[in-house]
């Protein structure tokens, strides 16, 4: 049984991951958003927030495996959208999925899932008594699931949880459940949870028809089960005055024996209820195997929209805009009031929003002012495409982009980047092993790459490396302080009416006023590096 | 007369628990004989430890081997034994038990196998044309067994009372802690319902008292409770088992143990045939002298074939009037192993069994007597010369005439001088006492020690490089080590060539 709630037709996460997540993860700060998915918003009954829950490391670990491995295709992305509006309409539904799903793999482990199978040699009926516990789990929950669903057909439009639906009703149909349910309830006396130490309670005792035959040696064999049932009865004292009445009573049973008078007699029958429970059980027994990897994959799914819906009530905090993107060509980009999700998170502010619409464009070159929101511009559409890819929504009041399943960043971060040899050979070996595993769909997020030289040499080898990647076709995304790469690809596109080249630049209006808004912009000569310097050292000077 | 009856033996045999006979070790049998028996065991293997008592009992053998070889003769051994195993197993079941009912339950059916194994058997053999003397005893005196009223009687008892107590069908309802015993079946059918409502693939209800060939207590309350109700199967199952506490015959039990000599050897065949060895069943005319062609080492063959290497068979007849052949030649060209096969030829003749050539004739001998010099002996010079001929000296006290003798290197660490004397001294010996065999040697005046002696040396190619062909040819010693450095490309000009 499948849950196919990431993937339409696995429940494996065995698609390729971004080669290196872990620089997408540092990078792009997601850190900080896999822990925000991880934390439930609680609110007042006002609406108001009341606080935010500790976080479901769980939950964490599943955003950051699910987030990593990129969709590929429309219909994949598609797949998940619809799933995740359904969820976000019935919150409820996705609540209960997830808690359901941890509660039942909680309770199998309490009874020993996997512990079990070894114990089976030492304790046979320990673990049978466990299976027996471990189908009841399964039977009654996965029933609860089935009538969840069952109760929200009607509103549920996602292809993802009405074939869910739907599987659940064959695979577990109510025939099988009757089944299931009469079994468990004919073996109930095995299990033994009545409670003897009541004045009067009641026991389960076995009721058991068996049909023999003799093998060579006089041995009993073919035995054929004819009927089995657990009988309530009142439970006296053995050896108490009632309980001797009734035996006395019993044993005028013609051509009967007592079971429980010889100990060896009393054993060899519990070896017989023990063979005969384990044969009924073993007839439920796909059920374990079927329905505890259902559960296995329930749980990591509905992991990942519960974080979704985590991130939408983190979104509502701030009150961050959010859509659901749109797939659309590799070549285009355009996105309303996008803003830096993760940079909200942390600052717990809103953000400042960029809009941008680039058409036929393969490289995107962003220079301009130091501190002028250059990099959170670049992380912002960096990180609304890892969450497109993975069908979640985005913070923007729209949002359309191709799938880069093949997604690269290349940041330099500037408490690193000396000037010297070393640290441009390690730049360096990061952009060897970038080129070595680019794809079909490739897009390189690089942020002031190659800074680690002189300017020049900086943007010779920017140069190079950005005209060689884009010839064959992969999307380039770079924020750069290499004025002179950045005047050169300018004075070109110029040239050249069909350039796919955009620039933009961070506004600064009059007196140095920074926006961060990013404008179509041409790459000065400047960084505006002195106005910071003075400001920082004026400053530091009027101390 | 039926009572003494062996498929082994024309006459009383001479079934003793025999050491093993010097040869075996020098003729490398046992490795041989291990690889026949293997799955066989230990009392399979005593029976090869000694010879028919005479020409005649080796020809009986010859006869019964041979109609074993018939096409069909051989399985339908086999199947006979599959079920004197299951009858012999009924027996240690029989024995197991504590139980007196179950006693003699296995022990009706250790008389069932024993009458299905026979009667079996005996309607396989009549479908084929034996020719041997001991086969067609067998069959007749099988047939006037099985044909006898008492048997008969036997037969059909243990069958009825078998048959309804394996058709018995009996319920057991287990109710209010007790067990409820009733005959015949009754309606409920939870298993249909397990059937339809439960995986297809679902295990089977195992039994839980198949954990032990013994009644559980469980069990024996039970058929107490039945044995009430049904009294007079029971009386039955009783009676006729003490009625027939021994049954069978003896010379049929003996069938039993001594039929595994020829199945053993021809299982050992079949499968050495398979794996394209050849064997042939020898002549043994007196008038025409010994002579085998493309005769190989068994041993040795078998050595090979695990290790996938070829082995060089060897042609031979001595001529009228030829007693000893002396085998000179070079070391390792298969001076041995040559002796050894003739070794062989002679043991198996012996034994009645088919020899590892193409063809063979061979005469009758008494004995084989062999001779090998121990080259993992500890001692040297004179001790080793002293262990010689403490083994040699039984050897030729023994005035029994008509041996086979093979000696193998005798002397080696005596003088030259002495050791031609003694040589020539032992040859005389043997061929005085009507003898015939082999003497391998490096002393190449042996070759002319004595009239009937005939030289055979192990012949090299023209690259001096072993053939471990034996051939007539003029006596020659040892040669050196040459040949082996040539071998393997080491001599000065060769290593200048591959540096």
């Amino acid at each position: 049984m499948n849950s196919f709630l990431l993937y339409e037709n696995t429940d494996k996460l065995s698609a390729p991951a971004y080669y290196d997540a872990k620089s997408i993860i540092q990078d792009l700060g997601l850190k900080a958003l896999f822990l925000a998915a991880a934390k439930e918003v609680i609110y007042e009954e006002s609406g108001q927030v009341k606080r935010v829950a500790k976080e479901d490391l769980y939950i964490q670990d599943c955003m950051r495996k699910v987030m990593m491995i990129p969709l590929r295709t429309k219909e994949e992305i598609r797949y998940r959208q619809e799933i995740l509006d359904d969820f976000l309409k019935h919150e409820d539904l996705i609540r209960a999925l997830y808690e359901i799903s941890s509660k039942v793999l909680a309770e199998w482990n309490k009874l020993g899932r996997g512990v079990m199978e070894k114990m089976s040699n030492s304790n046979p009926a320990a673990k049978l008594i466990s299976d027996i516990r471990v189908i009841k789990l399964l039977s009654d929950n996965i029933v609860a699931i089935r009538e969840m669903l069952l109760e929200k057909k009607d509103e549920l439009h996602s292809h993802g949880l009405r074939d869910l639906l739907k599987r659940l009703q064959e695979e577990y149909s109510e025939e099988r459940e009757a089944y299931v349910k009469k079994v468990l309830s004919d073996v109930d006396f095995y299990v033994g949870d009545g409670d003897p130490d009541e004045f009067v309670s009641l026991v389960e005792k076995p009721r058991i028809v068996l049909e023999c035959g003799m093998e060579e040696g006089l041995k009993f064999s073919s035995l054929k089960l004819q009927e089995v049932s657990s009988v309530k009865t009142k439970f006296y004292k053995p050896g108490g005055t009632i309980s001797k009445l009734q035996d006395m009573k019993n044993s005028r049973i013609p051509d009967s024996f007592s079971t429980v008078k010889e100990t060896a007699i009393r054993d060899q029958t519990s070896q017989l209820e023990f063979q005969i429970v384990s044969y009924l059980i073993g007839s439920m027994a796909s059920m374990v195997t079927d329905f505890g990897t259902f559960f296995d994959s329930l749980h990591l799914q509905s992991a990942f929209y519960l974080g979704a819906l985590n991130l939408k009530h983190q979104m509502k905090r701030f009150n961050l805009e959010w859509c659901l993107p749109k797939v659309c060509g590799q070549d285009k980009l355009a996105f309303t009031e996008l803003k830096e999700f993760v940079m909200c998170l942390e600052q717990r502010v809103d953000a400042v929003g960029n809009t941008c619409n680039m058409d036929h464009k393969m490289l995107l070159i962003v220079t301009g002012a130091n501190q002028g929101g250059k990099s959170t511009f670049l992380r912002s559409i960096g990180i609304a495409q890892v969450m497109m890819q993975s069908g979640l929504m985005v913070t923007a009041e729209h949002f359309e982009s191709g799938i880069f399943p093949d997604l690269f960043t290349h940041f330099t971060r500037r408490e690193d980047s000396e000037m010297n040899s070393g640290r441009l050979d390690e730049e360096l070996n990061r952009m060897n092993q970038i080129i070595e595993n680019l794809g079909e769909r490739s897009l390189i997020l690089l942020n002031e790459s190659f800074a680690t030289t002189t300017e020049k040499e900086g943007s010779v080898i920017a140069y190079d490396i950005i005209k060689a990647l884009n010839e064959i076709g992969v999307k380039i995304l770079t924020v750069t302080h290499l004025l002179s790469f950045a005047q050169k690809e300018y004075q070109e596109s110029q040239a050249n009416p069909a350039s796919d080249i955009e620039f933009l630049s961070a506004e600064r209006k009059q007196g140095g006023v920074r926006t961060f808004k990013m404008i179509q912009h041409a790459p000065e000569l400047t960084s505006f590096g002195l106005d910071l310097y003075e400001s920082i050292v004026e400053k530091k000077e009027s101390m | 007369m039926a009572e003494g009856f062996s498929i082994l033996d024309k006459y009383e045999s001479p079934h003793t628990d025999a050491p093993r006979p010097a040869f075996y070790l020098d003729l490398n049998l046992n490795q041989i004989l291990d690889k026949v028996t293997q799955t066989w065991g230990k009392q399979v293997k005593k029976m090869f430890l000694y010879f028919p008592k005479d020409a005649q009992c080796e020809q009986y053998r010859r006869g019964v081997y041979g109609d074993v070889k018939q096409e069909g003769c051989y399985d339908a051994l086999m199947k006979f034994l599959e079920m004197t195993a299951k009858m012999e197993e009924n027996q240690k079941q029989e024995e197991a038990v504590a139980s007196a009912m179950q006693k003699d339950v296995w022990h009706l059916w250790a008389i069932w196998h024993y009458c299905e194994a026979f009667e079996g058997l005996r309607a396989q053999l009549q479908k084929l044309e034996l020719s041997s003397e001991g086969m067609k005893e067998f069959l007749r005196l099988l047939g006037e067994h099985l044909d006898s009223e008492g048997y008969k009687t036997m037969r059909s008892r243990v069958d009825s009372i078998l048959k309804e107590l394996m058709g018995f069908r009996f319920t057991i309802t287990y109710d209010k802690d007790r067990m409820i015993i009733s005959e015949g079946t009754t309606q409920g059918d939870y298993e249909a319902f397990v059937e339809k409502g439960g995986d297809h693939d679902r295990i089977r209800l195992k039994s839980p008292f198949l954990v032990s060939p013994n009644l559980s207590d469980l069990e024996n309350e039970c058929l107490s409770v039945l044995a009430s109700k049904r009294p007079k199967i029971f009386a039955a199952l009783k009676e006729t088992a003490e009625k027939y506490q021994s049954f069978g015959l003896d010379w049929c039990f003996q069938f039993i143990q001594e039929i595994p000599y020829y199945l053993s050897f021809r299982g050992f065949q079949l499968d050495m045939e398979q794996k394209g060895c050849v064997f042939c069943t020898p002549t043994v005319d007196e008038n025409q002298e010994t002579s085998a062609e493309e005769l190989y080492d068994l041993a040795l063959k078998l050595v090979a074939q695990r290790e996938g290497r070829k082995v060089v068979s060897n042609s031979f007849a001595y001529q009228p009037g030829e007693s000893f052949f002396v085998l000179t030649g070079p070391n390792q060209g298969g001076k041995t192993t040559f002796a050894r096969s003739l070794g062989q030829l002679i043991f198996f003749t012996k034994m009645g069994l088919d020899v590892p050539a193409r063809k063979a004739n061979v005469r009758y001998y008494r004995n084989i007597l062999t001779h090998f010099s121990v080259e993992e002996s500890i001692e040297t010079g004179r001790g080793k010369l002293k262990e010689e001929l403490i083994r040699l000296a039984p050897m030729m006290e023994d005035y029994e005439e008509n041996d086979f003798v093979v000696i193998n290197e005798l002397f080696t660490t005596a003088a030259t001088y002495d050791a031609e004397i003694m040589g020539k001294k032992v040859l005389t010996h043997f061929i005085d006492q009507h003898c015939q065999g082999i003497y391998v040697t490096h002393l190449k005046e042996l070759a002319s020690a004595h009239p009937k002696v005939v030289s055979l040396r192990a012949m090299l190619n023209e690259e001096r490089l072993q053939t471990f062909r034996i051939a007539r040819s003029e006596a020659e010693e040892s040669a050196c080590a040459a040949n082996q450095v040539n071998k393997y490309r080491l001599t000065y000009e060769q290593l200048k060539e591959r540096l």
